[in-house]
């Protein structure tokens, strides 16, 4: 028996019991900052160490932060269980993360950048490498790799639960490799705590999780943005210059190839010969130090032979560079209309088009003009990785933009739905010199979660903010078993949702396109701010829906003298693109709270603060959210995924962006509760949010009182104050007892209940026949907004 | 925008470091529309205006020192690629292609065709390369001279796939659009609607004499309806319904075989397949009885319309209408039946069957 942190796992747990017996995957949301992530280890772990199969549980979260924080849980967890059983248990558990967050090699861990750290260590590990040396050659080898050669191979590190801070000492002691150690301790672990990449990103997830078997439990947690953790691992942009380096790459390699022809024809001999036996024969010599993977193989492709007119090097090598070619030509052509002369510099700039594909379309021109098939296209990264390991690269770096010229070329003609092509002269929004980028972006989040959703039986994604839990699904294409939001059992009322509506001279208040500048609204916006710097102890954090709203909002405060006003109650910061300007305001704004002088950080919804900072206790007392975070929608990109939802998944543009824009400002919201003792106002200041409430986490609904929903900013201040003096009176952790922590007895006391509550319900069942289930109307808010008027035009 | 042509030539970007001509050394900075051409008889890079100059007389040796090629006029281009050597290897390989074009489908197995893959890419180089060229050219006149047929057969096969492609993309692009014209009307009918219903609520309120909530709650469920209705059409799968091979067959490699068409369902056939034709005899003009000759011949017979073959017909059938039933496997067939196999079985499965029907009721 081990006490269970809170009651929402009480309930958490007689569901979520069945469905790790029964299999099937889930979608819970759980109130942030309550111990979600404690709740969820231990009663996997509990279940994991009662019967004999200690399934392995995969823990996944997003940053190197997170993965540190649950290991630190986990740790205390094992010693909690240890304590009460008296023993300790047979347990392993342990985290990954990349090569330069836990590289010890004197020099390579000074590199800046994580991919040249992953390359000079393939160069110090690669098993030619080894060869090289123990053929009496000259070459360095990484001695904190070497050692572990010398250990039991399953045995490489004590048992225990190891954070990551923890491996690299150990490291450092034993003078052995933390990277290598966890990775090749995998397969031993009862519980891995890792990056969603390491899942999502078939580029890795081939090579480090490809031994898990298949009743791992897999958690995602803060699950909140995986459709587009999904996307993004599978979407390629390639530039004019990531195109220039890859022709350089081709030309390094076509001499490289000419050098092994003089030196050691036989090992290109070698590999001709098993690419004629196919891919997998050749892949045999594949290991940990392998190059790169291939992007989301199919398994047919693998067993079949390489294409015969790409299988000797020299044509291989010709493929890739007319392909590089082709996409060379495409990339002037969307300046072609720049540089027809006759027109004036305005006119040209606006004719500069987008261009969008479908892959089909993309291949039959590609095939027009270069002779290009769709077969020996989906061969090609493997084809590379394979040519790579035969000439025995070292520096790998050099190849990194031909190798996403390969990966694209395989990802391109392997799938023909669920991907477009995008081609835009300019790089990003702002830039005026243009730069054609070649977009390759997935539309469908499905394509790069699906292999883990077949693989594995059981699949949990949770969040503090996942609603509506049935967008989950259908985006993600699985079916759940338990589907759930479990709200917050708190000793006192901690936190105050209030939507604000108006200013106190009445006036809608509201980001919408058409009234977001006018100076009225802006006002009321500042007034609002201002009186919340006033009579909020310590912290605010105030979101923008983005940078450019931000950007002009606060220079009209300027001129309204606001920001004077603000001023002399609290520091104000503000967030920059830049993260060194980001990480540097933050650190002032954690000082001004620490010493009392109080600060104001203004931030986006969908900044770094946004999702990564958390802003307990006196680091955060309010957050203002200002406006309605909905994505910049003139986009392609976004609209073509729109597009995409739409048609594959019947989601409606609508309610898809508003879905977003809800689940980035409760993510927002989140951020200044992050404990059972902490406390903090949330304040939506916006007219549409009063319709979007529904699509709020349920625990944030559930605090959020009808008349509260459609406040001015007085009324707002009013309700603040009166809140902050209540929590201003002592609270005691006794206090928390049978309310939000629950000892044996209140638990068996619960237990009763549920069986009774269950007795009587099969009773009623049993009267009333069967009964309808309850229609819920998720989206109230069919309301055509302002801003998404602009997808149309 | 016809994206083919559009795709053809690209200008030159405007700082690149080649951008003086050759030939006669003027450069994109004094003539900033200039434009270079090539000739794919030695691709050495000129621009418009030495082309015209050296060229407009008729062919020309080409003005590059150590070419001395002669050119003509009509076979300058743009040039496409970038790189001047994939430019070239391009003109090869489309020569190339157009001779090797033989399909997989065409061989035994997949290593067959992988084989003649290589060997083509060998060849190409080869011309690419300089090496053996004239052994390798003289191979692809008589490869081209001896499977003509083929080559033509094979060349129509891929300019109709193409075509097929192409009108596919065309038609989805159409229905695409449609799907999204409806979205979209939907969204603005659907907002018409509401706006209308607040509309019916005020004019209510402030005409009608029922209290106001009911008034608000009757609309409310009125609109709650409505917008399930529109939900429920909406679920409904909504694609108009294109060409059935638009989206039953997509585009991959195994389609090579793809391009036959659907074949045309049959007829509908009510005895399953049953036909009366004979297996087991055929049936003969003429069988000779004797005493069948009067029945030939006797008009008092054959006046009411009695023929001998008719008889003959049906007396062969009858004789072997039987041979088509296998006693022992009908047999065999009951014992398979639940029940076991005898008269006794059937007997108590209509018991059993009236049991079930008791307990219904
Ligand atoms: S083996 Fe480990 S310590 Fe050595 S270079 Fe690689 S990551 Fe660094
Ligand atoms: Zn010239
Ligand atoms: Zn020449």
């Amino acid at each position: 028996m081990i006490a269970l942190p809170g009651p929402p796992t009480v309930q958490l747990s007689n569901e979520y019991i069945g469905t790790l017996d029964a299999g099937g995957h889930c979608v819970l949301e759980m109130p942030s900052g309550t111990g979600k992530t404690v709740s969820l280890l231990s009663l996997i772990v509990a279940y994991q160490q009662y019967y004999p199969e200690h399934r392995k549980l995969i823990y996944c979260s997003r940053t190197m932060s997170e993965i540190e924080k649950a290991l630190a849980e986990l740790k205390s967890l094992m010693k909690y269980r240890a304590d009460q059983l008296g023993r300790d248990e047979d347990f392993r558990g342990l985290g990954l993360t990349s090569r330069k967050n836990l590289c010890l090699h004197p020099s390579v861990k000074r590199e800046k950048s994580g991919n040249v750290v992953d390359a000079r260590c393939r160069s110090l590990t690669a098993g030619f490498m080894k060869e090289k040396k123990e053929r009496g050659e000259d070459v360095e080898l990484c001695i904190y790799h070497d050692n572990l050669d010398l250990l039991e191979p399953h045995n490489l590190i004590p048992p225990g639960v190891w954070t990551l801070d923890g491996m690299l000492r150990y490291g450092e002691q034993q003078k052995q490799c933390p990277y290598f150690t966890a990775r090749r301790m995998m397969p031993f672990c009862n519980v891995i705590i890792y990056s969603y990449h390491y899942l999502l990103d078939p580029k890795i997830a081939e090579r480090v999780s490809k031994e898990l078997s298949k009743d791992c439990i897999v958690v995602f947690d803060e699950a909140h943005n995986i459709d587009n953790v999904c996307i993004e691992s599978l979407s390629i942009d390639l530039t004019e210059d990531s195109l220039r380096k890859a022709t350089r790459g081709a030309n390094n390699l076509e001499r490289k190839v000419t050098e092994m022809k003089s030196t050691d024809a036989k090992k290109l001999q070698n590999e001709y010969e098993k690419l004629v036996a196919g891919l997998r024969e050749a892949d045999k010599g594949r290991q940990e130090d392998a190059f790169m993977a291939n992007p989301a193989l199919p398994d047919d492709l693998l067993k079949e032979a390489v294409p015969g007119n790409i299988r000797r090097a020299e044509h291989f090598i010709a493929f890739l560079k007319r392909f590089v070619e082709y996409l060379k030509v495409q990339a002037t052509h969307a300046l072609r209309p720049l540089l027809s002369p006759s027109d004036s510099i305005q006119t040209r700039m606006k004719v500069l088009h987008v261009i969008s594909e479908t892959p089909p379309s993309f291949l039959q021109h590609l095939k027009d003009l270069t002779f290009i098939e769709k077969k020996p296209l989906r061969f090609c990264a493997e084809r590379l990785t394979s040519l790579v390991r035969t000439l025995e690269l070292t520096s790998i770096e050099d190849y990194q933009s031909l190798q996403e010229v390969a990966t694209f070329a395989t990802l391109v003609a392997t799938y023909e739905q669920g991907f477009l092509l995008i081609l835009e002269p300019y790089e990003s929004e702002t830039a005026t010199v243009p730069n054609p980028v070649l977009h390759f972006t997935c539309l469908d989040a499905a394509i790069a979660i699906k292999p883990v959703f077949d693989r594995f039986s059981s699949v949990i994604i949770t969040s503090g903010t996942i609603s509506p839990l049935e967008m989950y699904p259908k985006m993600l294409g699985f079916a759940t078993v338990v589907q759930e939001s479990y709200t917050m059992t708190l000793a006192r009322r901690s936190f105050l949702p209030m939507i604000v509506t108006r200013g106190s001279d009445q006036v809608a208040i509201s980001s919408g396109f058409q009234i977001r500048n006018e100076p009225s609204v802006v006002r009321n916006y500042g007034n609002l701010v201002m009186e919340f710097s006033k009579l909020t102890p310590d912290g605010i954090v105030v979101f923008f829906p983005s940078y450019l709203y931000m950007e002009s909002i606060i220079s009209m405060w300027q001129g309204m003298g606001i920001l004077d006003e603000v001023w002399k109650y609290k520091l104000i910061l503000v967030e920059t693109p830049d993260s060194q300007e980001t990480s540097l305001a933050l650190e002032t704004y954690r000082t001004a709270c620490c010493n009392g002088r109080g600060a104001v950080l203004l931030c986006v919804a969908r900044g770094k603060v946004s999702e990564g900072i958390d802003f307990d206790h006196h680091y955060g007392r309010s957050v203002i959210c200002i406006g309605v975070p909905f994505q910049y929608t003139e986009s392609r990109i976004l609209k073509a995924r729109l597009e995409f939802l739409r048609e594959n998944y019947r989601i409606r543009e609508n309610d898809f962006l508003s879905f977003d824009a809800m689940r980035h400002a409760a993510q927002c919201l989140g951020r200044v509760l992050r404990g059972k003792d902490d406390y903090g106002i949330m304040v939506l200041a916006d007219r549409r949010f009063q319709k979007k409430r529904t699509q709020l986490p349920k625990w944030i609904q559930q605090a959020l009182l009808d008349s509260d929903t459609n406040l001015s900013t007085d009324m707002a201040v009013a309700s603040a104050k009166k809140f902050l003096r209540t929590m201003a009176q002592p609270f005691h952790a006794r206090d928390q007892e049978g309310i939000s922590t629950w000892s044996l007895a209140d638990l068996e006391r619960h237990k009763e209940k549920i069986e009774e509550e269950k007795i009587r319900e099969l009773q009623e069942a049993r009267r009333n026949g069967a009964r309808g289930g309850a229609v819920r109307d998720e989206f109230e808010d069919y309301e055509m907004e302002a801003v998404m008027m602009e997808i149309d035009t | 925008m016809s994206k083919a042509t559009a795709r053809g030539g690209v200008p030159r970007r405007p700082g690149d470091e080649d951008d003086i001509c050759p030939v006669c050394k003027s450069s994109r900075y004094l003539n900033p529309n200039m434009r270079f051409l090539v000739n794919p008889e030695c691709y050495h890079k000129m621009c418009e205006s030495c082309v015209d100059r050296i060229f407009s007389q008729g062919p020309a040796p080409c003005p590059v020192a150590g070419c001395n090629r002669t050119l003509r006029k009509q076979r300058f281009r743009k040039q496409t690629f970038e790189d001047i050597q994939v430019e070239r290897e391009v003109d090869i390989r489309k020569r190339v292609a157009k001779v090797f074009n033989r399909r997989q489908d065409e061989f035994e197995t997949l290593d067959d065709y992988n084989d003649y893959l290589e060997e083509v890419e060998t060849l190409t180089f080869n011309l690419l390369n300089g090496v053996d060229v004239s052994a390798t050219e003289s191979k692809l006149t008589e490869y081209a001279t001896q499977n003509a047929s083929i080559i033509s057969r094979n060349a129509t096969l891929e300019h109709q796939e193409s075509a097929n492609l192409e009108a596919r993309q065309a038609a989805e692009r159409e229905e695409a659009r449609l799907r999204r014209e409806a979205a979209r009307k939907e969204e603005e009918d659907e907002k018409k609607a509401r706006e209308e219903g607040r509309k019916e609520v005020l004019e209510q309120l402030v005409h009608g004499n029922k209290p106001a909530a009911d008034v608000v709650k009757e609309s409310k469920r009125v609109e709650l309806l409505k917008r399930r209705r529109a939900q429920q059409s909406r679920a409904l799968p909504a694609l108009p319904s294109g060409t059935p091979s638009a989206n039953s067959n997509p585009f991959t490699f195994k389609g090579l075989k793809s391009t036959a068409a659907p074949t045309p369902e049959k007829p509908y056939d009510p005895f399953g397949g049953l036909t009366d034709e004979r297996s087991y005899y055929t049936l003969q003009d003429y069988y000779e009885h004797p005493w069948l000759d009067r029945a030939r011949t006797d008009t008092h017979i054959t006046a009411g319309g009695y023929t001998v073959t008719e008889y003959c017909a049906r007396a062969m059938f009858e004789a072997f209408s039987g041979l088509g039933v296998f006693v022992g496997e009908e047999v065999a067939g009951r014992g398979d039946l639940p029940g076991g196999n005898g008269a006794g079985d059937a007997v108590a499965a209509a018991e059993a069957a009236a049991r079930a029907e008791k307990g219904v009721s």
